[in-house]
């Protein structure tokens, strides 16, 4: 064992344009976690998780995942990642041109290499396992956000991935959809094993659902701890987070 | 602290970020040649998934969908042409028997593929670059290489061998309706006779052969320089829309470029006699 955690960043550190984003965070997640990444807005949390699917390249510093260093892989090399690694993006990004079937049945077909009847079969099953199985031959254009979310989760999950990025899975939601979504990814956690690291803003998720909380200030890890513990935490920038106060001592770009 | 650059090193900066910007696109847009053409071989060799629905779903987009507006578009150029034409004829030399031989030649070799290729960068262009930037700036481009697609294999190659077939039908429709619409008016306006002007005694195979390799070059140059458009695309609906701009930009400079290297190309082959 190389004694590292199962996915961990190293130092990294990330410019866009000459203004440094990440500026030598270090963050280590353990199997199985549910590691909450938060923060203000720009401060590097969806660039973080980027890095970890070879989405964005870093411009030093080291990524982990499973022993193995990811940083330098190419596009190719990053194919094998991404079968173990899925990703649950802000927009549901499904494809239009696709119902609801084939947009799930694409990474079996492509990742698994199934013949598109038995990728389609499996797709429909994945569906009804997000309480979309009615919907299944419908577009995406046809349905509320709620439910493009969760087929977009149903599409990441039909690879069975060891590790589930989540950016933003509750923005824009109502707060029974967002509730969903949370009781999700601790049943994934929970009876899969499954590591989920999630971007959020959503307070009453990061309390209910996570593990532990990364807390993102000015391109670094300002605080690592479980949701309890930051919610008692006299560090004052941390507090200002917590409470949503616009003055204080957080430093702010362009405010 | 260090002393600010001199006048002489930041007017080369100034003139070398957009050289370097230059250099770099121009590669980028090599890659995604590069990129589509090993795509097709991925696609069609062993073991490869064959995208024949999308090649026929992008023919019908791309060809059936500009039939009108390259028909129209290209039979009034015709008109217009050929009354020009015979207007400056009849002025300077007093016959427009030679009228529709020579303008059946250029429709053949020239202006049949150019103009047809230059309304399909439009209009084909244009739906390229908003299409694939829509889906970079809304992450479906990065869903799509989760999925283990490679966005060019999905996006680019049907697009691409369904442009080079539908611009060659559409350049072949295109210069008939320019050659007929020119007959037409050379006819009506000038009293032409349609068996003189419907003379195909000057075109050899050389100016077909011209038109065809005109066609290709031009529908394989359409979809790639407006998907590498699409792809630069960054931000949100401002970013598409500078894609979809610079795809027809792009797209039409593309073509006169073309247009200028094959004709050059085919006169130092074959000399005056093209």
């Amino acid at each position: 064992m190389s004694g590292r955690a199962f996915v961990e960043f190293v130092g990294v550190e990330k410019a866009f344009a000459g203004k440094p984003v990440l500026r030598g965070m270090d963050l280590a997640i353990g199997k199985g976690e549910i590691l909450y990444i938060i923060g203000t807005s720009g401060v590097g949390k969806s660039v973080t998780i980027k890095h970890l699917v070879g989405f964005l390249p870093i411009d030093k510093g080291e990524i982990w995942f499973d022993g193995q260093r990811v940083d330098r892989l190419d596009e190719r090399g990053f194919y094998p990642v991404r079968r173990r690694v899925g990703m649950v993006f802000q927009n549901a990004t499904l494809f239009d041109a696709m119902t609801l079937t084939e947009n799930v049945a694409l990474p079996l077909r492509k990742h698994q290499g199934l013949g598109w009847k038995a990728a389609l079969a499996d797709a429909r099953r994945r569906l009804a396992q997000v309480y979309l199985a009615d919907f299944a031959d419908r577009y995406p254009a046809e349905l509320s956000d709620g439910m493009r979310k969760r087929a977009a989760i149903a599409r990441t999950l039909t690879l069975a991935p060891e590790v589930v990025l989540f950016d933003e899975p509750t923005t824009g939601l109502d707060p029974v959809n967002a509730r969903r979504i949370d009781r999700l990814i601790r049943e994934l956690s929970r009876t899969l094993g499954v590591t989920a690291v999630v971007v959020s803003h959503d307070l009453p998720s990061i309390m209910s659902v996570a593990d532990r909380v990364a807390f993102l200030y000015q391109g670094r890890v300002h605080a690592l701890a479980t949701p309890a513990e930051l919610a008692a935490s006299a560090d004052p920038i941390v507090q200002q987070f917590i409470a949503g106060r616009s003055s204080g001592p957080m430093e702010t770009p362009g405010f | 602290m260090s002393a600010a650059p001199s006048l002489p090193v930041r007017a080369l900066a100034a003139l070398g970020r957009p050289v370097i910007a230059a250099a770099r696109a121009t590669l980028e847009l090599w890659g995604v040649l590069i990129g589509t053409l090993a795509g097709i071989i991925r696609s069609y060799g062993k073991g490869g998934r064959r995208p024949r629905g999308a090649v026929v779903a992008q023919m019908y987009a791309i060809g059936n969908r500009s039939l009108v507006f390259v028909a129209v578009t290209l039979g009034f150029i015709g008109m217009v042409m050929m009354y020009q034409a015979c207007l400056q004829f009849s002025r300077a030399i007093g016959d427009l028997s030679q009228v529709g031989l020579q303008f059946l030649r250029l429709v053949v070799s020239d202006f049949g593929p150019t103009l047809t290729a230059m309304m399909l960068a439009t209009r084909v262009g244009a739906g390229i670059a908003a299409e694939i930037g829509s889906m970079k700036v809304t992450e479906q481009l990065d869903a799509l290489r989760m999925s283990g697609v490679l966005p060019i294999d999905y996006l680019l190659v049907p697009r691409f061998l369904a442009s080079i077939v539908m611009t060659v039908a559409l350049t072949i429709l295109g210069a008939a309706i320019m050659y007929g619409a020119g007959g037409l008016t050379a006819w009506l306006s000038f009293g032409v006779n349609p068996r003189t002007f419907f003379d195909p005694a000057m075109v050899q195979p050389r100016h077909l052969a011209l038109g065809l390799v005109k066609a290709v070059t031009y529908g394989a140059a359409i979809p790639i320089v407006s998907g590498f458009c699409g792809l630069r695309a960054r931000g949100s609906s401002e970013g598409v829309g500078w894609a979809t701009t610079a795809a027809v930009v792009g797209s039409s400079f593309a073509v006169i470029a073309l247009d200028f290297a094959l004709s050059v190309g085919a006169l130092w082959l074959f000399g005056g006699d093209l």
